[in-house]
């Protein structure tokens, strides 16, 4: 377990950055009410093979009694490294981003399963949808009664999405909540090691 | 001879008195035009002898029979007020131009008795002064020379008009004599002239518009009759455009003299006159526009009307307002074009004067209307256009595979196909009703017009702000310190720079900080949203977000940027919720940035500076309309609402009481806002404390904090509040409760009503406070009834009093605890003196034995 380096933190950040914009401060900033501590502490990102976790500072100081390969996950997991050296945001920062989300995006109860099920956001399925979204935004989905699905890209901006016919796709899937289930084996693999 | 005329001035001059101090009946006036008739018959027998008696060309009253005198006065008292008249109010000549013929000759007649009454009498007066005036006798001489000339125009002027409209036809070359007249170096014979070939004008103008004959049509044999109706037609068309010419040439004489207004001896002149005279060659313009807005030469009409539709003239303004509304709602008249033109030309205008103009200039484009069932037509043409390129193609191909043989034939049918092409030319020409696609494109190039110069102003805003600090507009950077007193500074500032920029002859001057025109161009926008192209809509919210998040001061440059008024920025978010609604495509868009202008303009509001209907009217549209809001968000306002509830004033925080209440209803989870359970428990989600002054409502972390301000509210002293208020409160036990719903718009508006009857209970209402006692409780209940609730004096005065009585109880507690405190505290002083001094006693006494025992 290490802090980030210069790059590695670059890669991070702009990652979030695309999903939360100046909300990212709000992320960083945030006051941790972990540990004996009586003022409040920050939280941090670390790195633990390969992968990064978002832990406040208290957390992270117990932490040093376990040892490194003892040490299975610590705090929240918010993405991991690939092989190539991209940064990869994984299902479990989705309460990190829907929290400070700047681009968001309402399914239908209808096409909620489909989404569910790792299929990309068309636009027939779309509830409602902020304004000023731009191709390439980073994408929060929600259900109709707020409950964050997942998120993804957005394909076309709010402006193109009127004109679009109803099978066209508006935001690609990368994450979602059904991934829990779907990978359950993938997580215990991880954890078992 | 010699004496005969002075007494006839004489009697002229006492006359003239004596009518006036009788003062003239209305009447007299519109009795001028029967004199006009009248005398055209009876003129011409007379008109060659007294021209032969008299040098002095038409001096009526050298007859002195009596009936051409009357005339005459009558006739001059009649002109004179026409003119001042018609600078004043311009109904009067209209009805003088609508009087029917049976009217006519009763008026005839009337004035005819009059006239004789008068006209004794004068001769009385006459002998009873005989000599009176003989001293004052030379000077009259010497003024009268130059009004009789004024008289005997005046009368000609008459004749003319009375003949053209008599026979038009056959006296149409008097309208160029009586053109003559308007070129006149006498003022008032110019206007007179101006106004009287107006009447001639509306009279006698065809319903068509004429085209002049081609050398060719010339050269062909034609019939008496149409060779009349050619000249005539000529002859009218250049007479009325030498008319035109000269009111286009007196308007710019106009600007030039009003430019020109210093130093010059003659400023006092083109002071006294030129206004008056502006006034009535706009009155000239704006009647014949209204009148014939088919007729030749429209353009340059517009053009003049359209210069002085922003004018600093507040009648001047207003006849070319009303001309231009006229000319667009009844387009049946001309058939649309005159509106595209004149849209067009208000565009430019914009565009020239950098939208610094009256607001009135683009109020006007208010009044337009649009078809919108125009687009449906235009869909099957379309497909009929299809077809009918298919079927030629086929045609095409089938004559192309028939052998050219029979070439006769062919050209036989050319020649057929020709002539229908040309009657169906000619039968659209002559049809009435304009075709579709015609009307289709020129409403098409209206809106692009009207939104060209909506979009002009929305710019120019923008960029106004930088350049602000220039000139005369620094008067509002006191804006934001004096909130109260920047409708009046902007008024000024207007009034200021229209002033300046006449003084300097260059009326398209650099940023301005006043936006004059913002508020009629973001109503309009609202009013036209739904004909907006999706292509411009998202350039449009930009703007509209920009212009909204104007004044935050989280800008570094917040200093330089002008800010926009509270009100003004609510409009913006107003008109961009209209613009999304009015142009939904099953897309709900969430328009989360100005949601967050909201929240922040709630904070930002001040009951007395700002307009509490525009906050009304934002809260019903952005927060009652729209059906789903987040949890957080919702929170959030219901959160803020009620805070700025406790501290608005009665009817705006009735407003927010509403839209609370129906946020609450709609959001069941934030009713979590209404237990005793500070921290929210497991909805508060990821941001555990309140923050009272955070600017994004989603991450307010309202849902941790509890509605107090309910409580407090329902001890307010007026009744409707406290009742809707502890109604709130009980929302969540009380189960199947019926809502009526009102939209926070009505509320305001039945408070407001409710606040000046309160005002008028107070002065009026003591002895009756008693009776209503027991109702008013229950009455003040139904929050939606038409009647206000009756007050409750003794209620109000009781919680008042309990009020005031608490705050003199805590006071008085302070002022006992203090003197407690003094008191403890001197105690306590004086223990440790106490103590102090015994240690101090007891060592002098050892000092004293050691001194002793050294000294023994």
């Amino acid at each position: 377990m290490r802090p980030l380096d210069e790059k590695e933190t670059t890669a991070v950040f702009e990652k979030i950055f695309k999903f939360t914009g100046n909300n990212l401060k709000n992320i960083v900033e945030n006051p941790s009410h972990e540990g004996p501590d009586k003022e409040p502490g920050r939280y941090c990102f670390r790195l633990h093979k390969n992968k990064v976790y978002y832990v406040s500072d208290s957390l992270v100081k117990r932490a040093t009694n376990v040892a490194r390969t003892k040490l299975a996950s610590i705090g929240t997991c918010v993405g991991r490294f690939t092989h190539g050296g991209n940064f990869h945001l994984t299902i479990e920062c989705l309460n990190l981003l829907a929290a400070n989300a700047k681009h968001k995006v309402w399914l239908k109860p209808t096409s909620e399963m489909s989404f569910l099920y790792a299929n990309h956001v068309l636009k027939g399925g779309l509830g409602r949808i902020t304004e000023s979204i731009a191709p390439g935004d980073g994408v929060v989905v929600f259900s109709m009664s707020d409950l964050p699905l997942g998120f993804g890209v957005a394909a076309k901006s709010t402006q193109d999405c009127r004109k679009l016919d109803p099978n066209a796709i508006v935001v690609l899937h990368q994450a979602d909540i059904g991934e829990y289930l779907r990978m359950e084996n993938q997580h215990e693999q991880i954890i078992e090691e | 001879m010699k004496w005969e005329l002075d007494i006839s001035i004489e009697l002229c001059f006492v006359d003239r008195q004596v009518t006036r101090v009788e003062g003239v009946n209305e009447d007299a006036l519109e009795a001028l035009y029967e004199k006009r008739r009248r005398k055209t018959l009876e003129q011409k027998e007379n008109e060659k002898s007294v021209v032969q008696v008299d040098p002095v060309d038409a001096l009526p009253v050298k007859s002195l029979d009596g009936e051409r005198m009357k005339w005459f006065m009558l006739l001059y008292n009649a002109v004179s007020q026409t003119a001042e008249v018609t600078e004043n109010e311009g109904d009067v000549d209209k009805s003088v131009v609508k009087l029917t013929k049976a009217e006519r000759r009763a008026k005839l007649k009337k004035t005819k008795k009059e006239a004789k009454k008068m006209g004794k009498e004068l001769a009385k007066t006459e002998e009873v002064q005989p000599t009176q005036q003989e001293a004052a006798l030379a000077e009259v001489k010497e003024d009268l020379t130059a009004e009789e000339a004024f008289e005997a125009k005046k009368r000609k002027l008459a004749e003319l008009g009375m003949a053209l409209l008599a026979d038009p036809e056959a006296n149409i070359k008097s309208l160029k004599e009586m053109l003559q007249f308007a070129k006149d170096g006498d003022h008032s014979i110019v206007k007179l002239g101006l106004l009287s070939l107006l009447a001639v004008f509306k009279d006698i103008i065809p319903g068509y518009r004429i085209r002049l004959p081609t050398e060719k049509e010339l050269e062909m044999k034609v019939s008496k009759e149409v060779k009349k109706m050619r000249f005539y037609e000529s002859t009218l068309l250049s007479a009325y455009k030498c008319n035109n010419l000269l009111l286009i040439w007196a308007c710019i004489l106009h600007t030039i003299h009003g430019n020109m207004q210093q130093g010059y001896l003659q400023k006092l002149l083109a002071l006294e006159k030129q206004p008056r005279f502006h006034h009535v060659v706009v009155r000239c313009i704006c009647t014949l526009l209204d009148a014939v807005p088919h007729f030749n030469f429209r353009e340059s009409l517009l053009v003049a009307v359209v210069r002085n539709i922003g004018s600093s003239d507040d009648v001047v303004r207003r006849i070319c307002c009303s001309t231009i509304k006229s000319l667009f709602t009844s387009e049946g008249k001309h058939g649309g074009e005159a509106t595209v033109e004149a849209v067009r030309l208000i565009a430019d205008h914009v565009k020239v004067h950098d939208c610094q103009l009256h607001p009135d200039s683009v109020e006007v484009l208010m009044s337009l209307s649009f078809d919108d069932d125009l687009g449906k037509p235009e869909v099957q043409e379309g497909n009929n256009k299809m077809k009918n390129k298919k079927n030629k193609k086929r045609k095409n191909f089938e004559e192309s595979n028939q052998p050219q043989g029979n070439d006769r034939k062919r050209s036989k049918q050319e020649t057929i196909a020709k002539m229908k092409e040309e009657v169906a030319a000619d039968y659209k020409a002559v049809s009435y009703t304009p075709d579709v696609e015609e009307r289709k494109r020129m409403q098409s190039e209206t809106l692009s017009a009207v939104f060209e110069t909506y979009f002009r102003i929305l710019r120019h805003t923008m960029q106004s702000s930088v350049a602000r600090c220039v000139g005369p507009y620094s008067l509002h950077n006191y804006n934001e310190q004096c909130g109260w007193l920047l409708e009046l500074c902007e008024f000024f500032s207007y009034n200021l720079f229209k002033a300046v920029s006449e003084a300097n002859g260059n009326i398209t001057s650099g940023g301005s900080g006043a936006h004059p025109l913002l508020a009629p161009c973001l109503s309009g926008l609202g009013k036209f949203s739904h004909l907006i192209d999706m292509d411009y809509i998202g350039d449009l919210m930009n703007y509209l977000k920009r212009l909204a998040a104007r004044g935050s001061s989280s800008d570094s440059s917040a200093q330089k940027v002008q800010n926009l008024t509270v009100s003004e920025r609510l409009r913006c978010c107003i008109v961009a919720f209209k613009v999304m609604r009015s142009n939904l495509d099953a897309l709900n868009v969430d328009l989360q940035d100005f949601f967050v202008q909201l929240y922040n303009l709630v904070l930002e509001f001040r009951p007395g500076r700002d307009e509490g209907e525009v906050l009304a009217e934002a809260l019903k549209i952005m927060l009652c309309d729209d059906r789903q809001h987040d949890m957080q968000k919702a929170a959030a306002f219901i959160k803020r609402l009620a805070t700025f509830a406790l501290c608005f004033g009665s009817a705006e925080s009735m407003a927010a009481l509403v839209t609370l209440k129906q946020l609450l209803q709609r959001n069941v989870k934030c009713r979590n806002l209404l237990e005793n359970d500070a921290g929210g428990g497991s909805v508060s989600g990821s941001i555990a404390k309140y923050q009272p002054y955070g600017s994004d409502p989603s991450l307010s972390g309202a849902l941790a904090s509890v509605l107090w301000e309910l409580n407090l509210l329902s001890k307010h002293y007026h009744p409707a509040i406290s009742t809707l208020a502890s109604g709130i409160s009980s929302m969540n036990s009380a189960q199947n409760q019926v809502y009526i719903s009102i939209s926070p718009q009505q509320a305001f508006k039945n408070l407001l009503l409710e606040a000046e009857s309160f005002k008028y209970n107070q002065q009026g209402g003591t002895q009756k406070s008693n009776k209503r006692k027991g109702r008013s409780t229950a009455l003040a209940s139904t929050l939606a009834s038409v009647e206000p609730p009756p007050i409750d004096e003794n209620e109000v005065s009781k919680k008042l009093r309990r009020h005031f009585i608490l705050l003199r109880d805590i006071k008085e507690n302070e002022r006992l605890r203090g003197e407690l405190d003094r008191a403890t505290s001197a105690l306590q002083l004086y223990k440790e003196y106490k103590k102090q001094r015994k240690p101090a006693t007891l060592k002098n006494k050892k000092s004293k034995k050691a001194r002793t025992t050294v000294g023994m």
